[in-house]
């Protein structure tokens, strides 16, 4: 399965948890709130997002609806499961404790 | 992953499996939404609506490539892939019918052996013996300590009471004595087998009759009234059935005997035969007493808990006591404690099915090894597709594994053909059993397609299948894309090592079928070489009728001699009768009497005496059984009741007691009144119980001299002797009307003796023929296909000049270098493995020169002709064809 390369390996299910956290909603719009929030920073192509939440489906994180969407198609909307919100807080707990040991060697002062 | 995530998640995998084509058409929509979404963004943005689609497309990606990715996310997709394999594998199948054709067969041949020997050793050796259980159930042997002989199952009755009494670790003690009874009144006598019993025998082994009851201690008495058991056999025989059978009487060995109860037909005790009659063995006082004979059968059950080894302990200790107590009759003598399942077992032939199981074993991997080159050269011509498949972006993972679920397919149906063909052999195998030496076989022999035959069939199929699978799968799996695509025709041989791999099969099951073939060869020439070497009297066209007199009728010498020379008159007069003669015992009769003779010469030393086979004859049998008299004379009428007595002896015989000496003359003092007999002539040795064995020890005394209330009479007729039989038995009859006859002929006799050998033997000619057929459609496949795929290089190398003949010693050559190879180390491995065939041969050694010389020409020679097909193609090669055929 491709990965955006400069994304960390397994951080991509944590953001996506993250945004559908927030509310329910359907693929593109994962992908336009995912641009949006990180500012063009994290480059997940199209391609990748699809087999992701097909994955965090599949492990019951999230779980998908059919709706008609607002233009009047059958869409699909993915929220969150009671699962996925403690595996959400799972990741986000060690992500914190990644990131704050990583910025701690990274701001250690050159002798 | 936690229990209950997974609980939660099973019902989405279930649904994305079982609901698959809703779950694709899902993604599609997902897909298809995202697409127009993403395209009204950048239209939305300026740009015009094709361009906006095609942005789209590009940000996605490959959609199918999407969706493939998005399967997989759903895990069980293996299970997709592997119900499209399926469909993609029986499609292919269908398509090339001559290849699954040809590898079903071979596979159905292969499997169906091994079917077929594995059913018969689950039937005899696997299942348990069909008593509540039957582990408990344990055998006595008696063992001389000293001079290592055995005794099987026997005892002497003083020991078997005093251990019944004492002993701790067993349930039950029972003894039996299987017998011919003769059954008379109610129409024809009959002689049935049968046997008498301690009334505790059914009682030991679980068993319930269907009517009546078993027998109680009291029945078992000396004195006691009579009474019996009837099998169920006999009740609906002879007694059609009679539910009113139960207080009636009926006539054993000219007594009556009250019926008391019937046993089902299912009741079988394979020591005794098809016994159909018991009797209670009610032993006299003085026969209770016997210390001095070893005759007594007996078996017992173990209590619970208590162990062969602790029972085994028990008996010696028991048995070293009486050793003490009665030094005269039971110095060194002790009791083995064995398992009757193992006693059984080992009657019915187990090692040598064994050795059958090892060849069809061998059979099978010849017949898989060239299934395997047939998939190996099918998928060298579907290089091209994998390569394109390939390039489409299927997995190395995903081709192997779709190679191996065609094999794995076609294995299957081999499989399901080796049933069919494995149950007709079965039946076959069965049919060959004589149904006397069933009775000695748990469940008389019977062979079932059962549960565990069936999967050990499909065990078989699969494993195999991915075993021999894996070979062209990873063979395809690993070519090289571009390689491959850029060869333009797709003739090119799939790389060497693939056609490496496939000599390296073809020369190796050469080898298999080289090891088969000669061992089926040294067993099937041990074989004909037994059966051409003379018995020592010439059974063809011999009748035999066998009979005993009831003691209650033929109390004295004369009555019995009366008898006998009455119907022999009366057999001579009959029309197509050659001769006649009569004796206490014919050879394979069953019957065999043994007596201890010494030398008078010696004085009588005691152990030098040695036991010898007996028989009483008269002056017609040997002329009758045409016996070769080596030295002095036949019996004759001076040979009567008041001369002094004759012997006639074997050569073996005479040779061992006057190994340099002339024996006529001499004399010998035999049997239990010590009768000192001279000896008037030598005969060839004779065959009594065993062919293949040297001629035992035997001596003849004159039935004149000699009265036997067992008589058995043979005719030597001029033609079929079957058809004699009914005239036969009625000149028996018309001296005695009560007479129940065993009749048959000498050879039906030697044949059911022999059956087990002759099992085996056409076993090993089948398998042995079966070998070398797969060997030769391995060769001829392979040779054919390495024929078509050289095609243009044989083109180019006749239009660079080369003649047909020198193509035709080239693949011939190839051909043959494969079979030398393959022969050669076939001959090294059957060098070792046919030692372990020792016992089933017979004046043959297991490196017989002859048969190793024979089978590998012959191989040779059948390969060569193997090739000689596609040489000839090969010679036909037009090279403007060949070379255009690109």
């Amino acid at each position: 399965m491709s990965k955006p390369s400069d994304l960390v390996q397994g951080t991509l299910d944590m953001l996506l948890l993250k945004i559908l956290a927030l509310e329910p909603m359907n693929g593109f719009a994962v992908s336009q709130r995912l641009k949006q929030v990180s500012g063009d920073v994290l480059q997940v192509s199209d391609g990748s997002l699809y087999p992701s939440l097909h994955k965090l489906e599949q492990e019951g994180w999230i779980t998908a609806e059919w709706k008609t969407s607002e233009y009047g198609r059958r869409a699909k909307y993915y929220s969150l499961t009671r699962l996925g919100r403690r595996q959400l807080e799972k990741e986000a707990d060690n992500w914190g404790r990644l990131s704050s040991a990583i910025s701690r060697v990274i701001k250690l002062k050159e002798a | 992953m936690r229990p209950e995530h997974w609980l939660f998640t099973i019902s989405l995998r279930l649904r994305s499996l079982f609901r698959w084509a809703q779950a694709d058409q899902d993604l599609d929509d997902e897909l298809r939404d995202h697409l127009e979404r993403r395209t009204e963004e950048y239209f939305a943005k300026g740009m015009t609506q094709q361009e906006a689609r095609r942005r789209a497309r590009l940000d996605l990606g490959g959609v199918e490539k999407v969706k493939e990715e998005c399967r997989d996310a759903r895990r069980v997709n293996w299970i997709q892939d592997l119900i499209l394999d399926l469909r993609y594998g029986l499609r292919m199948l269908a398509k090339s019918r001559a290849f699954t054709v040809v590898a079903i067969l071979t596979l159905a041949l292969g499997i169906g052996a091994n079917t077929a020997i594995f059913s018969c050793i689950n039937a005899w050796i696997i299942k348990p013996l069909p008593y509540p259980r039957s582990d408990r159930l344990m055998v006595f042997a008696t063992h001389d300590k000293k001079n290592g002989w055995t005794g099987e199952h026997v005892t002497s009755p003083a020991d078997f009471f005093d251990f019944q009494r004492q002993n701790t670790s067993f349930e039950q003690i029972v003894a039996w004595a299987g017998a011919g009874l003769n059954l008379t009144g109610d129409g024809h006598p009959e002689l049935v087998d049968g046997g008498r019993v301690t009334w505790n025998f059914f009682d030991a082994l679980g068993a319930k009759p269907i009517l009546g009851r078993t027998f109680i201690p009291d029945d078992d008495r000396s004195g006691a009234p009579h009474v019996c058991i009837l099998g169920e056999g006999l009740w609906q025989g002879r007694y059609a059935g009679n539910p009113k059978i139960i207080g009636r009487n009926i006539t054993v060995g000219g007594e009556a005997y009250t019926v008391i109860g019937v046993m089902p037909g299912t009741f079988q005790f394979p020591l005794m035969g098809i016994a159909n009659l018991w009797t209670p063995l009610a032993l006299t006082d003085k026969q209770r007493a016997d210390r001095s004979g070893s005759w007594l059968p007996a078996f017992g059950r173990l209590k619970p808990g208590v162990t062969q080894e602790q029972a085994e302990a028990e008996a010696g200790v028991f048995f070293s006591g009486l050793e003490k107590q009665f030094s005269q009759t039971n110095a060194n003598l002790t009791w083995l404690v064995n398992s009757m399942t193992w006693d059984i077992r080992r009657k019915e032939g187990g090692p040598e099915l064994m050795i059958v199981f090892v060849i069809v074993g061998l059979i099978l991997l010849i017949a898989c090894a060239n299934v395997a080159n047939l998939m190996l050269a099918r998928a060298t011509s579907r290089t091209r597709e994998f390569a394109v498949r390939g390039a489409l972006g299927a997995t190395e993972g995903r081709l192997a594994g779709q190679l191996l679920t065609e094999s794995l397919l076609l294995f299957f149906l081999g499989g399901v053909a080796g049933t069919l063909f494995g149950f007709w052999l079965m039946r076959l195998i069965e049919s060959w059993i004589p149904g006397r030496i069933r009775g000695y076989m748990i469940n008389y022999g019977h062979v079932d397609l059962d549960f565990v035959t069936l999967a050990f069939t499909l065990g078989i199929a699969l494993v195999c299948g991915l075993v021999f699978g894996l070979a062209p799968a990873f063979q395809n799996a690993r070519l090289d894309v571009n390689q491959t695509l850029k060869e333009a025709s797709g003739q090119a041989s799939g790389g060497q090592r693939g056609a490496r791999l496939r000599r390296i099969f073809v020369a190796s099951e050469i080898a298999l079928a080289v090891v088969v073939l000669i061992s089926a060869t040294l067993v099937v020439k041990s074989f004909i070489i037994s059966i051409r070497t003379s018995p020592g009297y010439n059974p063809e066209n011999v009748m035999t009728a066998q009979l005993v007199m009831p003691r209650t009728k033929y109390i004295n010498d004369s009555q019995k001699r009366n008898f006998g020379e009455e119907v022999l008159a009366r057999l001579r007069a009959l029309p197509g009768v050659a001769s006649a003669g009569a004796a206490s015992n014919v050879p394979f009769g069953g019957f065999g009497q043994g007596v201890e003779v010494e030398a008078v010469r010696r004085p009588s030393q005691p152990g030098e005496r040695t036991g010898a086979g007996f028989a009483a004859a008269s002056p017609d049998y040997f002329s009758t059984m045409q016996i070769g008299l080596v030295k002095g004379r036949f019996f004759n009428s001076a040979d009567s009741q008041g001369s002094s007595p004759v012997v006639i002896i074997t050569q073996s015989f005479a040779r061992e007691f006057w190994p340099n000496e002339d024996p006529i003359g001499r004399q010998i003092r035999f049997g239990e009144q010590h009768t000192v007999a001279t000896i008037v002539g030598v005969v060839r040795d004779i065959m009594r119980d065993h062919l293949r064995e040297r001629g035992g020890w035997l001596m003849f005394v004159p039935l004149a001299q000699f009265p036997s209330s067992t008589l058995a009479f043979v005719v030597r007729s001029s033609a079929d002797p079957t058809m004699m039989a009914t005239a036969i038995r009625d000149a028996i009859w018309s001296v005695d009307n009560d007479q129940p006859i065993s009749s048959a002929p000498l050879e039906t006799l030697i044949a059911v003796v022999d059956a087990g050998y002759r099992v085996m033997t056409k076993l090993m000619a089948f398998f042995g023929a079966l070998a070398m057929f797969l060997g030769t459609i391995g060769i001829y496949g392979v040779m054919a296909h390495l024929v078509s795929q050289r095609i243009h290089e044989i083109g180019i190398r006749m239009a660079l000049g080369a003649s047909p003949v020198q193509v035709l010693r080239m693949v011939i050559g190839s051909g043959l270098k494969l079979a030398v190879v393959g022969v050669a180390v076939g001959i090294v491995v059957a060098l070792a493995a046919t030692r372990s065939l020792t016992t089933l041969l017979y004046q043959v050694a297991p490196n017989d020169p002859l048969t190793f010389t024979a089978v590998p020409i012959l191989f040779v020679a059948v390969a060569v002709a193997a090739c000689y097909l596609p040489a000839c193609r090969a010679m036909g090669v037009d090279p403007i064809v060949a070379l255009r055929y690109e």
